[in-house]
């Protein structure tokens, strides 16, 4: 239960804070309310007493923000004035000062150079500065460590840039040097630049990748996808040509019945770990790739039509009693989706197919009799069920990131553009000072009130921002480290899923919709800078009121 | 000399301090008096003052309980107001409709 001095208690509480807070001249009446407060009768009549005294006494302090000097006692001289508020003057610059250097020392910190330059990132698309992870676009930062790539015949560096490369036709060539330069590195050509290729050349990556990697399935689908695009593109039963065509069916056939399915991830990562440490890249859009969501997306569609091809060739060989051969059939599914759900990331596109060859693998070897199998198949079923929802989820949790990366990506944007907002706030209010004084020396400037007021509340905002900021994305920068110091990459998705928001202008929004996984809303970035615009034209209104306000009245008087 | 808007809740205050004009008024008990919050009568009274209109003063009432801020019309607030009211009424008097049954 609340106890009865409660209210009245809230209501000291609330008059005294509003009597810290408002300006000088209103301390008396500020006082005379909470004394009187000791004889207001009743408990919550108190509570009412003193929210209409906190009313009166806020509005007090707002208009002595934006009109410092309408509630003041008037001076008669310049020198009176800065006799009277000497003090309090010099107490204002030394916190000016003091909040100043500490924001510029703040710069010193390798951690917090980088969170701004993150900070910073939000603008890249709207002047179009550099690539991004939606809108490529050329980064003089990746074409300068290609220039030094190659001058210094590094195939790594070479590989590093291939992958990342805005541009396909460069990523094509970067990586066909970096693997001429380095034939281990030929698992690139499954990585980087697969579009824009001539069909001979897609071959003959793929022969240099079957060679280089017989066992892996994954040069068959990179083969199926070339084969698949140029059967689609005769815009004649897309679907039933790509079926009906051997050489699909063939390389298909071959990543099914391939030992192993590697997405060369862990060799992408080993690599980027070397290269970033090589050439001291902290670059934190550098080190979070967005290709890292496991297997290759070209080879799922492929892989989920070839399964529901040789499980209606199971059902086929079934019904005309060869019972045998259609258990060879579901069982190659069965067999690849397990392969496909040790290592990539996209189990749950196969989930409906593999449900089917385990039944179906299931029902045969009842029908055999053995009921053991059977019981097998129906427990390798429902552990797949459980991956592929596991693997659903995960998925979608890196493509919307978590709330925490969210909230944070905000406040990194929000105190970057705090911190050049008071900057240019202070440079203005300086710039002012000097022109009104006409002097450079220290003892000739005279800050106004406004002056003042301004300086002091960008110099406060811009530490409190720069705070902010390093607070904000200090996490990140430990799993970055974490990651170039000793090759951690478990927190890289988190990392990937903050820089992801950072790079969207403040005021616009991501999400998830049906059909697409993000949309970025221009209409609300538009209004976000329409209303700060507005704000700020209504500042500049009130400082030129004030101005003239300062200015005719001892003249009118 | 400059006068404050006198609204209606003014003129309520304005007339409690001319029942005792030479007395020292609590906010508290004008408050109870006019039936005004503390968020309309304190910048009425903050108006009053800074019009020269009103004095205040601490006063120290009981051993354990904080001074009280009090409030007192000056004689130029007195006289203002005296005239200010002469002036309302002979004003309310003129403008009396002729349906309003003789009450002012």
């Amino acid at each position: 239960m609340m106890p009865l001095e409660f209210p009245r208690r809230v209501a000291t509480l609330l008059l005294r804070f509003a009597i810290w807070i408002a300006p000088h001249d209103t301390h008396d009446w500020g006082h005379g309310m909470l004394s009187e407060l000791h004889h207001v009768e009743g408990n919550w009549a108190a509570l009412v007493w003193a929210l209409g005294g906190t009313g009166v006494l806020l509005k007090h302090a707002m208009l002595a923000a934006v009109l410092p000097g309408s509630h003041r006692p008037s001076v008669s001289s310049v020198s009176e004035l800065f006799d009277k508020e000497g003090p309090m003057r010099k107490t204002t610059l030394a916190v000016i000062t003091s909040c100043v250097l500490a924001s510029l020392l703040l710069f010193l910190a390798p951690v917090f150079r980088q969170a701004f330059r993150v900070s910073l990132a939000q603008w890249h698309d709207v002047f179009h500065v550099k690539g991004s992870f939606g809108y490529p676009s050329p980064d003089p930062e990746l074409d300068a460590l290609a220039k030094k790539a190659e001058q210094n015949h590094d195939a790594e560096a070479l590989a590093f840039v291939a992958v990342r490369y805005p541009n396909e036709i460069q990523r094509a060539r970067l990586a066909e040097e970096a693997v001429h330069l380095d034939a281990h590195l030929t698992w690139l050509y499954a990585v980087a630049g697969t579009a824009y290729l001539s069909p001979s050349e897609i071959d003959r990556r793929v022969s240099l990748l079957k060679q280089w990697d017989p066992e892996y399935g994954l040069p068959h689908l990179f083969a199926a996808q070339k084969i698949g695009a140029t059967v689609t593109y005769t815009k004649e039963f897309p679907l039933g040509k790509l079926l009906q065509s051997p050489a699909w069916e063939k390389e298909m056939d071959a990543a099914f019945q391939s030992p192993k399915l590697d997405n060369y991830l862990d060799r992408q990562k080993q690599l980027d770990h070397r290269v970033l440490s090589r050439y001291g890249l902290d670059d934190p859009f550098q080190a979070a790739s967005e290709d890292w969501y496991g297997f290759p997306n070209y080879g799922v569609w492929e892989c989920s039509l070839y399964a529901q091809s040789l499980l209606e060739s199971g059902k086929s060989l079934e019904s005309r009693g060869d019972p045998k051969a259609a258990f060879e059939k579901y069982w190659v599914v069965a067999r690849f989706g397990q392969m496909m759900g040790d290592g990539a990331g996209f189990t749950f596109v196969m989930r409906k197919d593999m449900k089917q060859a385990y039944t179906r693998l299931g029902a045969l070897s009842q029908m055999e009799g053995n009921n053991a199998a059977a019981a097998f198949y129906a427990a390798l079923a429902e552990q797949f069920d459980k991956a592929a929802d596991k693997q659903r989820l995960l998925l979608r949790n890196r493509l919307e990131g978590s709330e925490v990366s969210h909230w944070n990506a905000f406040l990194v944007r929000l105190s970057g553009l705090g911190i050049i907002f008071c900057a240019l706030l202070l440079l203005l209010s300086a710039l002012g000072l000097v022109v009104r004084s006409r002097s450079l020396r220290l003892s000739s400037l005279h800050p106004s009130r406004l002056t003042l007021a301004l300086g002091s509340g960008a110099a406060v905002g811009s530490l409190l921002s720069s705070v902010v900021l390093f607070a904000s994305y200090w996490p990140y920068s430990g799993l970055l480290h974490g990651f170039l110091s000793r090759g951690d990459d478990a927190g890289l998705f988190e990392l990937y899923s903050f820089l992801r928001d950072t790079q969207l202008p403040l005021g616009s929004q991501f999400y998830l919709g049906p059909g697409s996984w993000y949309v970025a809303s221009w209409n609300v970035v538009f209004y976000f800078w329409f209303a700060v615009t507005i704000l700020c034209v209504l500042a500049l209104l009130i400082a030129v009121f004030r101005h003239f306000h300062t200015r005719l009245g001892p003249r009118a008087a | 000399m400059k006068t404050p808007r006198l609204s209606p809740q003014t003129l309520r205050v304005l007339e409690r301090f001319l029942e005792r004009p030479t007395a020292w008024r609590y906010g508290y008990e004008l408050s109870r008096e006019t039936g005004l919050k503390s968020g309309t009568l304190y910048p009425i009274l903050m108006r009053l003052a800074k019009f020269s209109l009103l004095e205040t003063k601490w006063v120290t009432t009981e051993d354990g309980v904080p001074p009280r801020h009090t409030y007192r019309l000056t004689p130029n607030g007195a006289a203002l107001v005296r005239a200010t009211f002469a002036t309302t009424r002979s004003a309310l008097k003129a403008r009396r409709p002729a349906f309003s049954g003789g009450r002012a």
